[in-house]
């Protein structure tokens, strides 16, 4: 469920230069990034402007939930700011910071402001004056750490991201503005359940050349699972079976857990396995036959409520017509539905199909 | 829409950032199960629209306002307004106008809509989409994302398109039997299905790949003991989702048939305000004629009498023929039923093959 990275040392730290009296946090922090932050990062990357600024980075606000304790920041969205940086200066849009905000939490009000990113592994002077303005009390998410998290895009080599927090540090109190104690804090990226499904069809694209893949039907998926799970049994079979030949190596810990796997299965009778088997599947296509027979009901009333009904031209006669129809229709459908309901649906999909190209 | 020299080549397919596909998924399970619906934009080439970054529409003032924590029906209704109501036109066009400046694609093609185990073909997803393609921009689609079908398998995301012919009914708002027998407008002609294409930018393939994917192929080191095979499990892939192989769907099919009912119980009142027309029709009806034979009588007499006939038109002031009900509910309630039997259909597909496949993997003899 999550990538994680090595571990880390927590160092406490002072925030920002503390007010008298307001207390900053000082305990360790937990970053948690969720993919479509990540996804929104490097689209942003590909998107940058390169014609009015010499910087080859891109940066953005971090928005997110805290937890209540403040030890754990989740990070579920972003945005990005326009910013212009050469080399003695760095400008930062704060104007459209501030309406992008507003916009973003009008939409999200649950989430809050908790830091910036960037697409460089670079930590310079330009990124602890930005730092400070993210940490600030002010424009920022005093007294909660701002967190800072760079993304590297460089082509041809690996993502890799660093997620940082910030101590004061100064030679004197001019250049305090300008630069910042850069502290690593552990990250990691985390899916839900929900996001599972979304995850896997982008990357059932990445191996193709064209990085593109079709939304696949459910039974298409289920074909690629077992097509998958028998593969994975293969290979254990084969291994099990080399070890017995005395080819490979054995070893315990993986006979106990397959042991365990295996003791899994639960031991039933066969009669209740047949028994339940067959109620099970019975109620499964009950359900199916009666949605079809519904469907081609309901069809059916569609077609006659304006089917022109020519039968001696009175409205008398049309209405009695109809209701003859509909049960004759009635009938019908049920004797389609009992051949099989899933073909009936099929052949009522095909005169459709070839019109949907040429809408 | 009005001009078919505008549209060159006719949207045939979508193609979604993967970024759509995740900001989607997540605004919708967040709200999960009242509706959430958002904005998309994007660029259309060549009769592909290109969809490249979505937002989602403020609810939030809806929510808070409102007083009852389980009344989760207003604010779903409300939710499925929100992309033709004006506050939202606004904060469309100001997000729009913020992203044109960080180089995104700053053209409205469409809007999202969150849906529960299909439920989504109802009016307000026609007026919505209606508002789309008649005031924004012709080229518009409605994505629609199941929530309760993606977490129990694949996801669930399609692009849809009100029909030409729809559009036009529409516009003029009859949906009499008379108009619909002359346009032959069905009720499979209201919303045209688009292919969706997932697409993926090269950082993203290149992020994608570091992530855990196809199990190592060489050979590993032999773990020490279990507690050690147990506590370092090897990351599992995200494709293909071995999630699919569970065996539970009867709540699903629970649901599918409560909804079905549902649709059933729509037709009903449909057919019966039908006839109550049709009845109110036949007796108004008879009234006229008993009118207009007593009027021929009368005017038969005056003739004999030699006065000027009365007007024989007169009963088109007197009495007021009752106005047909709309076909266009049943026709959504149509559609809505053969997505619902697909839908059935598509479950019983995958649970027979793997009710299949338990059976005889638990009793190997019998297969």
């Amino acid at each position: 469920m999550a990538v994680g990275t090595d571990s880390f040392l927590h160092l406490a730290r002072p925030l920002a230069p503390s007010a008298i009296g307001v207390q900053p946090t000082t305990a360790p922090l937990n970053v948690i990034i969720q993919p479509q932050a990540v996804f929104s990062i490097l689209d942003h990357a590909i998107r940058r402007d390169i014609r009015d600024t010499q910087s080859t980075r891109v940066i953005g606000a971090l928005l997110g939930v805290r937890s209540e304790d403040g030890m754990e920041v989740e990070v579920r969205n972003c945005f990005a700011i326009p910013h212009t940086e050469n080399e003695d200066q760095v400008e930062v849009d704060v104007e459209y910071q501030k309406n992008m905000l507003a916009l973003q939490l009008k939409a999200n009000p649950r989430e809050v402001l908790l830091g910036w990113y960037t697409t460089s592994l670079e930590l310079n002077s330009f990124s602890a004056l930005i730092q400070n303005f993210f940490a600030s009390p002010e424009t920022g998410t005093f007294p909660h750490p701002a967190v800072h998290l760079t993304v590297s895009t460089e082509a041809g080599k690996e993502i890799e991201a660093r997620a940082y927090i910030s101590a004061p540090v100064g030679v004197n109190a001019e250049r305090a503005a300008e630069s910042c104690l850069f502290i690593p804090v552990p990250y990691e990226i985390r899916y839900g359940e929900a996001e599972k499904s979304g995850l896997e069809l982008i990357s059932g694209a990445k191996d193709s050349e064209n990085r593109a893949a079709p939304v696949v039907s459910d039974i298409e998926g289920l074909e690629r699972a077992v097509d998958q799970t028998l593969d994975l049994l293969e290979r254990v079979s084969e291994y099990v079976n080399s070890v017995l030949d005395e080819e490979k190596e054995p070893s315990n810990a993986l006979g106990q857990f397959l042991m365990n796997a295996l003791s899994l299965a639960p031991k039933v009778d066969p009669q209740d396995i047949e028994r339940d088997f067959n109620n099970h599947i019975q109620d499964v296509l009950v359900v199916s036959y009666l949605a079809n027979t519904i469907r081609t009901q309901i069809d059916l009333s569609q077609r006659l409520a304006t089917a022109t009904l020519t039968m001696g031209g009175s409205d008398a006669l049309a209405a009695t017509g109809g209701e003859g129809g509909g049960d004759k229709g009635q009938r019908g459908g049920q004797r389609g539905g009992k051949r099989g309901g899933g073909r009936g649906g099929g052949q009522q999909r095909e005169p459709r199909e070839p019109r949907e190209p040429s809408e | 829409m009005a001009d078919p020299v505008a549209k060159e080549v006719p949207l045939n397919s979508v193609q979604v950032e993967a970024l759509v596909v995740m900001k989607i998924v997540k605004a919708c399970s967040a709200t999960f199960p009242t509706t959430a619906t958002g904005s998309i934009v994007g660029m259309d080439v060549n009769g592909t629209l290109q969809i490249t970054n979505c937002f989602p529409f403020p609810t939030a003032d809806v929510a808070a306002s409102d007083s009852h924590p389980n009344d989760h029906m207003a604010a779903s209704n409300l939710a499925a307004a929100a992309p033709r109501s004006k506050a939202n036109v606004v904060y469309q066009n100001e997000m729009i106008k913020c992203l044109r400046e960080v180089n995104v694609d700053a053209n409205n093609v469409g809007w999202y809509t969150s849906a529960n185990m299909g439920n989504f073909i109802n009016t307000s997803l026609i007026e919505n989409q209606y508002y789309y393609q008649k005031e924004v921009n012709e080229r518009t689609v409605a994505l629609v994302h199941d929530v309760s079908r993606s977490s129990q398998g694949a996801l669930s995301l399609r692009a849809f398109r009100l029909a030409p012919s729809f559009m036009a009914a529409f516009k003029e708002g009859k949906f009499t039997t008379e108009n619909m027998q002359k346009t032959k407008l069905t009720y499979k002609d209201v919303l045209i299905e688009l292919p969706i294409i997932v697409h993926n930018s090269h950082l993203l393939t290149s992020f994608l790949h570091q992530l855990p994917a196809e199990l190592p192929k060489e050979e590993l080191e032999f773990p020490a003991s279990l507690q050690e095979l147990t506590a370092d499990q090897p990351p599992i892939p995200l494709y293909p989702n071995l999630e699919s192989l569970d065996l539970s769907i009867d709540p699903y099919l629970e649901k599918t048939c409560d909804q079905l009912l549902d649709s059933i119980e729509t037709h009903y009142t449909e057919l019966n305000n039908f006839q109550y027309f049709q009845r109110q029709l036949a007796r108004e009806q008879t009234k006229v004629t008993a009118w207009k034979t007593k009027r021929a009588a009368e005017n038969a007499t005056r003739a004999a009498q030699k006065l000027a006939p009365l007007p024989e038109d007169e009963w088109e002031r007197l009495f007021k023929l009752p106005t047909e009900p709309s076909r266009l509910e049943g026709m959504l309630n149509a559609r809505q039923v053969e997505q619902y039997s697909r839908q059935v259909d598509g479950f019983t597909a995958s649970i027979t093959s793997k009710m299949f496949a338990v059976k005889s993997n638990l009793l190997p003899e019998s297969s």
